[in-house]
């Protein structure tokens, strides 16, 4: 499957104080499709979803560091324009989040502070993304009664209408179902599904099941650490590495023991890849190997050799900016031709 | 009987106590100042200005101080808010949480609303004489601001404390600037709190004598310009409860129910018009 990539993320960390939420993601988030981010809590989904629209600027005490390009312009650079770059990015919240004012006022708050005065445009615009989000016929005898006195899954689509209203071209979701009751979470599931035409969509989720049902292209996390990414039925059906797939099994998701490390830093392929094997003839069957490289191709290439000869690639995580660890399970020493 | 259940009855009894306390001398207060004011309290009193010889218990009324208090209390509080929203703006949304400069700022606020106010009188009466002012009512309606300014902002920072960080994000995430979401959005929400820090605002202002005593002075006309005298109401109390005529002082006592009426009058008022302005707030 062929995609094309509108949020591109390079290498990028980030750090809450000391505490480091995201270490070194790179990744591509295709153009006009729904991808879900989805892993245990706690594990970096909502600091990657919103460093796309620079809401983590907002918390105190936090570093950034990589690039995030949106259709190829480098959001962190100090000339972007923050309020352009969010009026780019719908966002809906894990509780749908109202303006203290009319339902009607609620979509125009943004529409004005984007320029849009004119009461004809205002009423036709509001009415449009009100019908976009399939709220009008509940609300358009009460279009200025109080938001807040909606249902609190009215008002995730309200809020929904309200971001839509800006013309965005990305939506990021943060769990937007989780506070709402199963019927209208069906509803914001089923607009979602309709506005992927139209949008690309990032949703953080913590249900697999609804990720299965979304998601085109899915990101896993975990401890701030991107495990796998791919196409969503891949990642569901054939998980690469350990972790993804005891996550996806709803199992503990525990750290490998590993039973031998081997630093081949500086070296170079075929060099690294001969190292790890010569490793790899003194363990015993399914005991494990670490190798750490800094040698770009040999991220990709050294996995690739190793399932090649039959053993079994349990993780690639990048440490950090130059590193790479690999980790290996020996298996069956026969080639598999 | 059960032995918490003892100490439970004991701090229970004790609590009602204290509460019956603060209340009983609320009631106390109106109770004295109305039984003692409300006789002497007449029509005159509240239209006429001091004709000569008012204080020696002849005609006339204080009609110089209820206005005179009026348009300084609302003078103040006007310049008082006009400094207080910046102020509480920048430390809610301009600021990180933690900033070291906030908390400073605060705890100067905290330093200032205890200062008594005859402090501020006489610091008042300085800056009067650094501008070559006179005892006037823009020098008492400044020097009422500067005692009210820390009451008002840090009355208001409290409540803009309590709006929920999800409510600035949602209005940050549609693209609106700072100021924007300040002005649109969380003014609306933290409006009934931030009226609320006005009238507490307003009735320190209204009702302190000490920070008007130099700056202000007194008069017995009317408040006509800003450079000249102003009459108050806490002043003319002090006056009238100071001469040695019972019917006088008796004056002083209605003098004392108009000005707590007038606190009233405004507080009800004000709720009820806010009524308007708030129905769209997140409960």
């Amino acid at each position: 499957m062929e995609l094309k990539t509108h949020i591109s993320v390079k290498n990028l960390s980030i750090w809450y104080g000391e505490h480091q939420a995201l270490n070194n993601v790179t990744i591509d988030i295709p153009d006009k499709k729904i991808t879900a981010i989805i892993g245990p809590s706690g594990c970096g989904k909502t600091t990657l979803l919103k460093s796309f629209n620079r809401l983590i600027d907002l918390q105190d005490g936090v570093k950034v560091s990589g690039q995030v390009l949106v259709d190829g312009e480098d959001i962190y650079h100090p000339k972007v324009e923050v309020t352009h770059l969010r009026k780019k990015m719908g966002l809906l919240s894990q509780r749908p989040q109202v303006l203290p004012m009319s339902i009607y006022e609620n979509v125009a708050y943004g529409l004005r502070i984007h320029g849009i005065k004119d009461k004809k445009k205002l009423d036709e615009v509001i009415q449009h993304y009100l019908k976009e989000s399939s709220l009008w016929e509940e609300v358009k005898n009460r279009l200025h009664s109080s938001a807040s006195k909606l249902s609190i899954g009215q008002q995730q689509r309200l809020c929904l209408a309200r971001g839509l209203a800006v013309e965005p071209e990305v939506i990021l979701g943060d769990e937007p179902t989780s506070a709402l009751d199963p019927l209208s979470a069906e509803r914001i599931e089923q607009r979602l599904l309709e506005l992927k035409n139209q949008y690309t969509i990032v949703l953080v989720t913590h249900i697999l099941r609804q990720a299965k049902r979304l998601a085109d292209y899915i990101i896993f996390l975990y401890l701030g650490n991107l495990i796998e990414h791919g196409p969503a039925e891949e990642i569901l059906k054939n998980p690469k590495y350990l972790k993804t797939k005891s996550y996806l099994e709803g199992q503990f998701i525990e750290e490998p023991k590993i039973d031998k490390e081997l630093n081949l830093k500086g070296t170079v392929c075929p060099d690294n890849f001969v190292k790890a094997k010569l490793a790899l003839e003194d363990l015993k069957l399914g005991q494990i190997l670490k190798i750490i490289v800094d040698y770009e191709p040999a991220v990709s290439e050294v996995p690739k050799a190793m399932e090649y000869e039959g053993h079994k690639i349990l993780e690639v995580k990048r440490l950090n900016f130059t590193d790479w660890e690999i980790i290996i399970q020996k298996r069956n020493n026969t080639y598999l031709i | 009987m059960d032995k918490r259940k003892i100490e439970e009855n004991i701090f229970k009894g004790l609590m009602i106590f204290s509460t019956s306390i603060v209340v009983g001398s609320l009631v106390l207060i109106l109770v004295t100042i109305f039984l003692k004011g409300f006789p002497a309290l007449n029509l005159d009193m509240l239209i006429k200005t001091p004709k000569g010889g008012y204080y020696l218990g002849k005609e006339g009324g204080i009609l110089n101080a209820i206005l005179g208090s009026l348009v300084l209390g609302i003078g103040a509080t006007f310049l008082a808010l006009l400094v207080s929203l910046p102020i509480v703006f920048y430390l809610n949304l301009y600021l990180k949480k933690n900033s070291r400069f906030a908390l400073l700022v605060r705890f100067f606020l905290d330093v200032l609303w205890g200062i008594p106010s005859i402090v501020y009188g006489a610091f008042g009466f300085i800056l009067m004489v650094f501008f070559g002012l006179r005892a006037s009512l823009l020098a008492g309606t400044i020097t009422v601001a500067l005692l009210i300014i820390p009451i008002m902002a840090r009355s208001m920072d409290e409540v803009l404390k309590m709006i929920p960080f999800e409510l600035k994000e949602a209005s940050y995430a549609l693209g609106a600037t700072k100021l924007e979401t300040a002005i649109k959005v969380i003014f609306r929400q933290a409006l009934p709190g931030i009226l609320t820090a006005i009238l507490i605002a307003f009735g320190r202002g209204i009702g302190d004598a000490a920070a008007v005593l130099f700056t202000a002075s007194f008069t017995d006309s009317l408040p006509y310009s800003l450079f000249k005298p102003v009459a108050t109401l806490p002043l003319a109390i002090f006056f009238q409860l100071g001469t040695p005529f019972p019917e006088v002082q008796q004056r002083g006592y209605a003098s004392a129910l108009v000005l707590t009426a007038l606190v009233l009058f405004i507080s009800i008022l004000s709720r009820i018009l806010s009524k308007r302005f708030t129905k769209h707030t997140i409960k």
